[in-house]
């Protein structure tokens, strides 16, 4: 306590130091998640967490939330320090969590979503459902967003979700707010604005902490930066002092590089061929080939049928007109077990709540997809050591942090149990894998392993159709890249053209002249800013 | 009032059916079949808003017909050792007895972390065994119970002359329509019945805004034992004796009804009209099948099907919306 009056009083009135935790430890079992973690959160600064995937940021989120308590250590908040937690009492103190998994209330509206936690913190014991509404409306307006607050929020698009979570803790008071992956879902253009949210909350002396990824947004918008790596706290670093390069060498310890995709394979006949697809209202009039060995990426703003296309090709989408070959045959992928007969495996954008049995273990859920190859005989005798094998070498391959091959699924970190989704698809040697937005969530010593896998599977002629929205992945791991916008490829470029060291900038144009028309639409239409449904 | 899809195709069952039966038989059509439906379902009517509560909390209980038997049956024995006769004691002793198994299935769910199907399966067990071992097992009949009970079962609030002598609504329409108030208010006005509702979307989302799970879970299984025991005085003072072993057996109607009526079983969603029309379609079902000279083993097929419709209905429609956002559940082979 008294070291944290003195921090504050160092650092003047402008920056009050709010939260401060003290030598925090936590272990699961035998593994360590935090060891002995000093850190400061002040007001009026975002103060951003950087770490690879499981290396502590939303356990110690979750001890300063009073969600976990700490094995030792202490938090000090405002002043007063707490060796346990409870959630009311942080919540009382005025800590807001934004969690990875967003935490909303399926069944509720966009509304009772937002003002139940205020209503909840007031003690009120009745509900006045025009006073629901006028919370949630007061707090919408705050971050300049129209929903429609009537929505039951399972009717709702993932983006609009991460709002509904944003404004329900806005609505709460918060004098701290952390954000744990608030961005994983959100479009470009989406992003800005919330990152414009956040630096008004910081106007305003909040103290933001923001958990991400995506070294860009980092880069923008942080005041500090903390690293960890392997549950140690690395450093803190001013982020003017940092690049990407010296961040992600603090944050895995290795220089990261990306490793030009050249294509070897002598094959020359595509494996599947796309003639003419259409969809209504989704894409129109698509002509690709990809062959064997080729890892093509796609790339467009939300709304340009990339999505859409891609779970045509996994036989959850029907067209309505169009010729699918397949290795020169014409083929219905009808429905998924049809595809993956054709040996095309599909790794969904929204992978957590898809992918995973969370109660199951990681061995269980990363064989989940060729459970039938592990059967014998006529009794289906089922082959435990060969589950275990598979475990382990997908383990091994994308770098799982994880205690063993037993832990269960939902007690990884929310970046290691993407890596078992995709590991499970890697499982089935699939010949056509369609990753969508892989890396999402993903750290990026570990993006580096997963281009590294796909590109050596696409060595061995397995074909790769990638949807991503990062230029750079894209131009490295790519032979060929096509340009979408408003349902339609706007653009191929070749393996020539890929080449030349000025592609990226060039795409990073067609993509916003291709989205152009939309954006300008939308302002005008609505005036005010309103996230669109569905998905690029 | 709004209306959910699901709650428009039942009241066109409804409807279809009620028409159909009064082609085969005109006499089907009357009041008096109304008023009958109300005093025979009143008892599930009642059972089915608490189940409704507990469903919303991502609970299930099948021990309420158990409790409702208990504590009918407890406060009865009570009331003739004790020598009353009003019928407000039976009301208030057997809604206490039911209060306690109620908080008793809720804190052992709280504490053994198991499914509250197992719990209740074997509670509905222990509670009837511990009322046959420790208050007994003789029935009481008619001219043994306090004259009020029958004054009540068969009282009427309103009557009305017919040609086949006086008919009348019973008077069980009054707690029955307090009731369904009261859920309505515990559901949708109060912090409450929101929590609950919480709790049944999401219990770790819930404990993130403060919400304690053990506390509404107490709320709602005690809510559900309170009901349990007004129902169950209704049922004995309609029948006007007390049985050691009626009700037991019937429990899993009152689920279907709730089902029937989209309450989700996986929790949080549920409405009070929609369970309500759940219940009064199998009474619908149970009481025309004299009409329709057809056995009673009918009713079970029917309720059945209808069971079986609204499943699939519910997933029906769960896949188109899953359709319409482009998310899929992937199935390995
Ligand atoms: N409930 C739990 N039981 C057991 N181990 C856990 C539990 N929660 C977290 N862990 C372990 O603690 C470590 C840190 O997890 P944490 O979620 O804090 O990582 P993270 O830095 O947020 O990673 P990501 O970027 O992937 O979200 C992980 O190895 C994880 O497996
Ligand atoms: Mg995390």
């Amino acid at each position: 306590m008294q070291q944290g009056a003195q921090a504050a009083l160092k650092d003047g009135a402008a920056k009050p130091l709010l939260v401060e935790a003290i030598g925090i430890t936590k272990t699961f079992g035998a593994f360590t998640a935090l060891d002995d973690i000093n850190l400061m959160f002040k007001g009026g600064e975002i103060h951003c967490l950087a770490g690879e995937n499981g290396s502590g940021k939303s356990t110690l989120v979750k001890i300063i939330a009073g969600t976990y308590t700490q094995d030792k250590g202490t938090v000090v908040i405002n002043g007063r320090s707490y060796k346990e937690l409870t959630p009311a009492q942080s919540m009382a103190e005025g800590i807001q969590v934004i969690y990875q998994d967003l935490s909303l209330f399926e069944h509720m509206t966009v509304a009772e979503n937002i003002a139940l936690g205020h209503l909840r913190e007031e003690r009120s014991a009745l509900i006045n459902w025009q006073q629901v509404r006028a919370i949630a409306a007061a707090q919408l307006e705050r971050i300049g967003v129209r929903l429609d607050l009537n929505q039951e929020l399972r009717e709702a698009s993932i983006s609009t979700k991460q709002l509904v979570a944003i404004c329900r803790a806005l609505a709460m008071n918060a004098r701290v707010l952390f954000m744990d992956e608030p961005t994983t879902a959100l479009s470009g253009r989406e992003v800005d604005r919330l990152l414009e949210v956040m630096s008004e909350l910081k106007k305003a002396g909040l103290a933001i902490i923001f958990i991400s990824h995506k070294l860009d947004e980092v880069f923008r918008i942080a005041d500090v930066v903390t690293v960890f790596r392997d549950g140690r706290k690395i450093g803190d670093f001013p982020s003017c002092d940092l690049n990407a390069k010296r961040l992600s060498y603090y944050m895995t310890g290795k220089e990261i590089s990306y490793p030009k995709y050249q294509r070897i394979s002598k094959a020359q006949d595509n494996f599947i061929e796309i003639k003419d697809l259409c969809k209504k209202d989704m894409y129109s009039h698509i002509n690709l080939g990809i062959r064997p060995g080729d890892i093509l990426g796609c790339i467009g703003l939300l709304g340009s049928g990339r999505t859409e296309l891609a779970l045509s090709l996994f036989g959850l989408n029907q067209p309505d007109s169009g010729k699918i070959l397949i290795e020169g045959r014409e083929t219905a992928l009808k429905s998924p077990s049809a595809s993956m007969e054709a040996g095309i495996a599909l790794l969904p954008e929204d992978r957590s709540t898809e992918g995973l049995f969370l109660e199951r273990s990681v061995a269980v859920n990363s064989s989940a997809s060729v459970i039938g190859k592990l059967s014998h005989g006529i009794l289906g005798f089922f082959d435990f050591v060969k589950e275990r094998t598979l475990a382990l070498s997908g383990i091994e391959r994308l770098n799982i942090k994880t205690t063993s091959e037993r832990k269960l699924a939902g007690e990884l970190s929310g970046g290691n149990q993407q890596k078992v989704v995709i590991s499970k698809w890697l499982a089935t040697k699939p010949r056509l894998f369609i990753m969508d937005n892989p890396t999402v969530g993903i750290d990026i010593g570990s993006k580096a392993e997963i281009y590294e896998q796909a590109q050596s599977l696409a060595r061995q002629d397995m074909a790769v159709l990638l949807l991503s929205d990062e230029i750079e992945e894209l131009t490295a791991n790519c032979s060929r890249i096509a340009i979408f916008a408003h349902g339609q490829i706007v653009e191929i470029l070749d393996e020539e053209r890929l080449k030349d060291p000025a592609i990226g900038s060039y795409i990073a144009a067609v993509v916003a002249a291709g989205g152009k028309q939309g954006t300008a639409q939308d302002t005008a239409a609505a005036g005010t800013y309103n996230p669109k449904e569905g998905r690029a | 009032m709004r209306i959910e899809r699901s709650e428009g195709i039942l009241l066109g069952i409804i409807l279809i059916y009620a028409v159909a039966v009064a082609l085969v038989n005109p006499a089907f059509l009357s009041i008096e079949t109304v008023f009958d439906l109300v005093r025979t379902s009143s008892r599930d009517l009642i059972l089915v808003m608490g189940l409704l509560l507990i469903m919303l909390s991502g609970g299930i209980d099948i021990s309420f017909m158990a409790m409702a038997l208990v504590s009918s049956y407890c406060a009865t024995a009570a009331m003739m050792q004790l020598g009353l006769s009003s019928i407000g004691f039976l009301l208030i002793f057997a809604m206490l007895i039911g209060v306690v198994m109620g908080l008793f299935n809720a804190l052992l769910i709280s504490w053994l972390k198991l499914p509250p199907f197992i719990i209740t399966l074997g509670t509905m067990n222990l509670f009837h065994g511990l009322m046959a071992t420790l208050v007994g097992t003789r029935t009481f009949g008619g001219g043994m119970l306090p004259p009020s009970f029958n004054a009540f079962g068969s009282g009427n609030l309103i009557e009305l002359e017919s040609e086949y002598g006086i008919i009348g609504l019973s008077l069980s329409v009054i707690p029955v329509v307090l009731v369904i108030v009261l859920t309505w208010f515990i559901i949708y006005k109060t912090m409450l019945g929101r929590g609950i509702v919480a709790i049944g979307n999401s219990e770790e989302a819930a404990l993130r805004l403060g919400f304690r799970p053990l506390l509404l879970r107490l709320f709602a299984y005690g809510y559900i034992g309170a009901l349990a025991g007004l129902a169950g005085s209704i049922y004995i003072c309609q029948v006007n004796a007390v049985y050691p072993d009626k009700m037991i057996g019937e429990e899993l109607m009152v689920v279907a009804g709730a089902v029937i009526g989209g309450t989700s079983i996986s929790g949080g969603k549920g409405r009070i009209f929609g369970a309500l029309l759940g219940i009064i379609i199998i009474y619908l079902l149970k009481s025309t099948l004299i009409f329709l000279g057809l056995s009673a083993s009918w009713n079970n097929l029917f309720v059945g099907i209808i069971l079986v419709l609204s499943l699939s209905f519910t997933a029906w429609q769960e896949k188109r919306r899953n359709e319409r956002h482009l998310l899929f559940k992937i199935e390995s082979r």
